[in-house]
């Protein structure tokens, strides 16, 4: 990323940072702090993802001497974190502290405002559920019992002065390893489903048992191969509580998942049976089985066809494109045809009979 | 060490001037320590005689012993006279500098440019080990009890760039047993009828030395003697600054050669200005100079880094 004026101590801690943190931050804003070259970039403020939101932490370096460790402002809401951090340094007194790494800072040395920054982020998950346990809710206090121990699952607090408080929960789910499941799969980290869960705070005349806000949420790579927002949530019951509600939402997600993931198949082999018709593709998604064009004639007409294949296939018919090769619109751009989802199909088909059809 | 609450935080418009002015001019970020006082806040009840002649109905003035200590009514009221700037992160309270005579260490400040408006990480920490080194403790003016050095000063500018430069600065507290920072009003003090409360609290950082004066005393003849020694060494730093001219004509000024002996003393007057001028000037050449080496040495820095970054 290293944009200009950045000094190049700093430069290579942040780079180092953005390719190495298991969670994807960003650099939201850089400016300078330096009262003689403006362009010389010491301060910034990076995004980072936190319970299906995401936290905003100021650094601020001195140009003056890049070598020396960083300073940090955290968000306005988050004022009592800085007195969580004092009592928990020194109850500790853990070699892994952010206080100990930033007083023996090494500037040379470009993995440091990872692992600050990683630390901070650790301590800040222990302060929200601090704050999460001191709420005074017998039923937020049986949820949290009962689901803490699941690793990687993050709380908050939110509490503004409009607003009512609330508890959100981000509930990893399966643990499938969806990237090994695809062969050739090019993801860097296997694609991860989380569950959040909101409970409004302190409003006792609300039914207890009604149910919380629930919305399955997902990283973007799972989209090429199952589309989260077609997953339907499995009822909430009265009196249910998450630790019943989970085991039987993550059955129903993985089987759906592994179907998603066979469905893979079913699309390769509709590309492949239309392949005797059409030819070889010009190009296919090997991985996903998504898209392909194929060249396809009409008298001395030649004319590209994309296929757009979803993941509902074959429930869903494909979706299918003509562009020409030839006819050039005004702006120079080929003559392309609108969708065509227009002709024969049913999902019943054999895939040679539904190649058949389209042609 | 008590943990009491400070009502406000005071600090004269010259030394807020003079901090301002530090953080301004200097290149980079800056710490440093603050002095001065914290008292009990006593409600005047005086004013000034505004009314010609008539009205004089004599003012009920409460007159003030020892207070009790842990009164809940106590007010107390923190006066920054003065600071001491060193470049951010090189104040380590373990080797703090003695405070200056007659004012205690209250605490310290941190003004960094272009930065949110709010205690950072490191702030917090350092306030957090001032104010926990009971050495550094020091006594509340007319009271027995005492107070860490818990008062914090945050300067800075607005982030984005705007077309009027603007000073930011918000004063705290920092509260050991709450282990968190007090937001605290500042009162920017001058001269005149509007701060009339702070007379009261005034003590004098630079007390007049004392002279000498016949008094038939019952002293020890040792004691006498080191007195006598302590004074005359007073008395010619005095010498100095007087250039000769003598506390006994002082009392010509009153009666009728006072028109005589003013002039004398306009004279000296002019001296000193003089010598005041001559010695800003000084400064003014000397700080020129500092100037341009540190201009200098900035850019081979960023010669010497832009060489090592492109290695």
């Amino acid at each position: 990323m290293t944009s200009d004026g950045v000094p190049s101590i700093i430069a290579a801690q942040l780079n180092y940072l953005l390719s190495h943190f298991p969670l994807s931050v960003k650099i939201e804003h850089l400016w300078s702090g330096s009262k003689f070259s403006t362009g010389v970039i010491d301060r910034f403020t990076i995004v980072i993802p936190y319970c299906l939101d995401f936290i905003k932490w100021d650094f601020i370096y001195n140009s003056e001497s890049p070598i020396s460790a960083p300073d940090v402002i955290f968000g306005a809401e988050d004022e009592n974190f800085l007195s969580f951090l004092a009592r928990n340094d020194g109850v500790e007194g853990n070699a892994n502290s952010a206080k100990n790494c930033l007083s023996d800072w090494n500037g040379k040395d470009p993995t440091r405002l990872m692992v600050l920054l990683q630390q901070l982020r650790d301590q800040y998950m222990n302060y929200q559920r601090k704050r999460v346990d001191e709420v005074d809710d017998d039923r937020l206090k049986f949820e949290v019992s009962t689901i803490a121990f699941r690793e990687g699952i993050e709380m908050h607090l939110s509490s503004g002065a409009e607003k009512p408080e609330e508890v959100k929960f981000a509930v990893p789910l399966t643990e499938m390893n969806i990237d090994k499941m695809v062969h050739g799969c090019p993801w860097r980290h296997s694609p991860k489903i989380y569950l959040q869960v909101i409970y409004p705070v302190g409003r006792k005349y609300v039914s207890a048992s009604s149910a919380p806000r629930l919305k399955l949420l997902s990283t973007s790579d799972l989209k090429s191969i199952f589309s989260i927002e077609d997953f339907k949530l499995p009822p909430w019951l009265d009196g249910m509580c998450m630790a019943e509600y989970l085991p039987h939402l993550e059955e129903s997600l993985e089987k759906q998942i592994l179907e998603a993931v066979s469905l893979i198949d079913v699309r390769r082999r509709f590309i492949e049976s239309l392949a005797p018709l059409f030819g070889r593709p010009l190009e296919a998604d090997p991985i996903f089985c998504r898209k392909a064009t194929f060249l396809a004639g009409s008298g001395a007409f030649t004319f590209l066809v994309h296929f757009s294949i979803s993941t509902q296939f074959p429930k869903q018919q494909p979706g299918l494109m003509l562009q020409s090769s030839q006819h050039m619109n005004s702006h120079g751009v080929p003559a392309k045809s609108p969708l065509i989802t227009e002709y024969p199909w049913s999902p019943r088909w054999e895939t040679s009979v539904m190649a058949e059809k389209i042609l | 060490m008590d943990d009491l609450p400070i009502e406000k935080i005071a600090i004269s418009g010259p030394t807020l001037a003079s901090l301002i002015q530090r953080f301004y001019t200097s290149p980079g970020p800056i710490d440093g320590l603050l002095y001065g006082h914290v008292s009990l806040l006593t409600p005047s009840t005086l004013s000034d005689d505004t009314s010609s002649s008539s009205s004089s109905l004599p003012s009920t003035s409460t007159s003030t012993s020892l207070p009790p200590i842990s009164s809940s009514s106590q007010t107390l009221i923190a006066t920054i006279t003065s600071f001491l700037s060193l470049s951010a992160g090189h104040v380590n309270p373990l080797l703090l500098p003695p405070p200056p005579p007659s004012s205690s260490l209250l605490g310290w400040f941190s003004a960094r440019r272009r930065s949110p408006l709010r205690p950072s990480l490191r702030e917090f920490s350092f306030s957090h080990s001032l104010s926990s080194l009971p050495s550094l403790s020091f006594p509340i003016l007319s009271s027995r009890s005492s107070l860490s050095p818990c008062i914090f000063l945050l300067l800075s500018s607005p982030i984005h760039d705007q077309t009027i430069h603007t000073h930011e600065y918000r004063a705290y507290q920092f509260r050991s047993s709450l282990l968190s920072f007090d937001p605290k009003s500042i009162e920017v003090i001058n001269i005149g009828p509007a701060f009339r409360s702070h007379y009261g609290a005034f003590s004098p950082n630079s007390p007049f030395p004392s002279l000498p004066c016949d008094h038939s005393s019952s002293m020890a003849v040792d004691e006498k003697k080191e007195e006598e020694e302590r004074l005359r060494a007073e008395q010619t730093q005095l010498d100095d600054c007087a250039e000769g001219f003598q506390v006994k004509r002082l009392s010509k000024l009153m009666g009728n050669e006072a028109a005589n002996y003013s002039a004398g003393l306009e004279d000296l007057y002019g001296k000193m200005l003089v010598k005041i001028e001559t010695l800003a000037r000084q400064v003014e050449q000397s700080s020129a100079l500092v100037f341009e080496q540190e201009n200098h040495n900035r850019k081979l820095k960023y010669k010497a880094a832009r060489f090592t970054g492109s290695e």
